[in-house]
């Protein structure tokens, strides 16, 4: 999932500081499950933005609304009733979804209330963990479902540094050495000998230097 | 007992499993406050939101305590730590926009059982009001008596009676 933070609150209130009527708008997708723009956090930001203008005697209103997915249009398409009676529109979305809202609404504006991050699992209640930089060339087969351009931090492809310490990185003692994983998992399915094949540096042009990406399937368009 | 010199308004959350006659014993004090205390009984400790106790002082609380049961005798194990974090939660978003983070209070009870909950609050009460009264007044804590007030079935002369069960609206 895509992983996102919200941004310092003094951030947010220099954003919104003209506007009176507020929509703030969660997405009940990625950003709920790393608990920063789900229907929990929405609250809790109109909640916290609430006391403050009435601590600092200024009027705002505000009405929450949580979307399944602020990125796909047939949810977006909801607040067509309703966007309009807002001065502006205060989104917990990933960058995706405040972008895709704003192209459904060009008038409005769309302020982004949250720094998107990195995609990543949830490895333990409040946790989260990027594994996947998007290369667009996935070699998860070759590595043991362990990335390593993600997950070693010199990215190296051909086998361990040889840096590492106690199973850690040595560039982030805090992570783990993600050849340490590779090996140990290749050993225990008997595939070590898979190492021995030489990997070629990765094609970056799948991902880098082409402009935005982006999927065309004729067979899903109408 | 200085309840009425500080003026201030008080939200109690609280584990039921402290006083399984709860709702008897809250009631003096609640007679005695009108609606300057409420009394949030949880299923447990762990039930509440950090959004629980922002909605708390939306409306008018000063003062916001959470008392859990003893560290190791929560009944579903950790309820009382997730509690303990969540306020922690609390008290830096409040932090964030200016305000005292002691506006709320994590206590634990120190041992089951615990003294019935009037007890607890009113020791809690009568000690040195560390916050003042919030900057934007009291005005929501009237709100409840006039939802209330409306609700007697005398003031709806040849107008459509309320729904049963009616009742202001409820943080939980």
């Amino acid at each position: 999932m895509i992983t996102a933070e919200r941004k310092p609150l003094a951030e947010i209130k220099e954003s919104i500081a003209s506007y009176k009527k507020l929509l703030i708008l969660g997405c009940g997708s990625c950003v709920a499950e790393c608990a920063s723009g789900g229907e929990k956090e929405t609250a809790l930001l109109a909640s916290q933005l609430r006391i403050d203008a009435k601590k600092e005697g200024r009027t705002l209103e505000t009405k929450e609304m949580t979307l399944d997915r602020q990125c796909v249009y047939e949810f977006i398409d909801q607040l067509a009733g309703v966007i309009g009676e807002y001065d502006a529109v205060l989104s917990l979305g990933c960058g995706a979804g405040v972008q895709a809202v704003a192209e459904v609404f060009p008038r409005a504006h769309i302020v982004p209330a949250l720094n998107t991050t990195f995609i990543g699992q949830t490895k333990q209640a409040g946790l989260w963990l990027e594994n996947c930089r998007g290369c667009g060339d996935c070699k998860l087969d070759f590595f043991a479902d362990v990335c390593p351009v993600t997950r070693c931090s010199k990215g190296l492809f051909n086998g361990p540094c040889g840096g590492s310490k106690n199973e850690k990185c040595e560039v982030d003692p805090d992570t783990p050495c993600a050849w340490q994983l590779i090996v140990t998992r290749l050993e225990e399915r008997g595939k070590l000998d898979s190492l021995e094949k030489v990997h070629p540096p990765a094609r970056w042009s799948k991902k880098e230097g082409k402009g935005p990406r982006k999927i065309a399937r004729e067979d899903q368009r109408t | 007992m200085n309840t009425k010199k500080d003026g201030l308004s008080y939200a109690f959350f609280f584990c039921q499993q402290l006083d399984a006659a709860q709702d008897l014993n809250r009631r003096s004090l609640e007679k005695e406050l009108g609606p300057r205390i409420r009394f949030f009984p949880l299923p447990c400790s762990g039930r509440i939101e950090s959004l629980h106790l922002m909605r708390a002082l939306e409306t008018g609380a000063d003062k916001v305590y959470v008392i859990a049961c003893p560290e190791r005798a929560c009944r579903h194990r950790e309820g009382n730590t997730r509690a303990r974090k969540r306020v922690a939660f609390a008290q830096r978003l409040i932090a964030e926009i200016g305000l005292d983070p002691d506006r709320f209070e994590f206590l634990v009870a120190s041992a089951l059982p615990s003294p019935y909950i009037d007890k607890v609050a009113r020791e809690l009460l009568a000690r040195e009001s560390q916050v003042d009264p919030l900057p934007w007044g009291n005005k929501e804590r009237e709100a409840p008596k006039e939802i209330l007030r409306k609700e007697k079935r005398d003031d709806y002369r040849g107008e459509k009676a309320p729904r049963r069960n009616q009742r202001e609206h409820r943080l939980l």
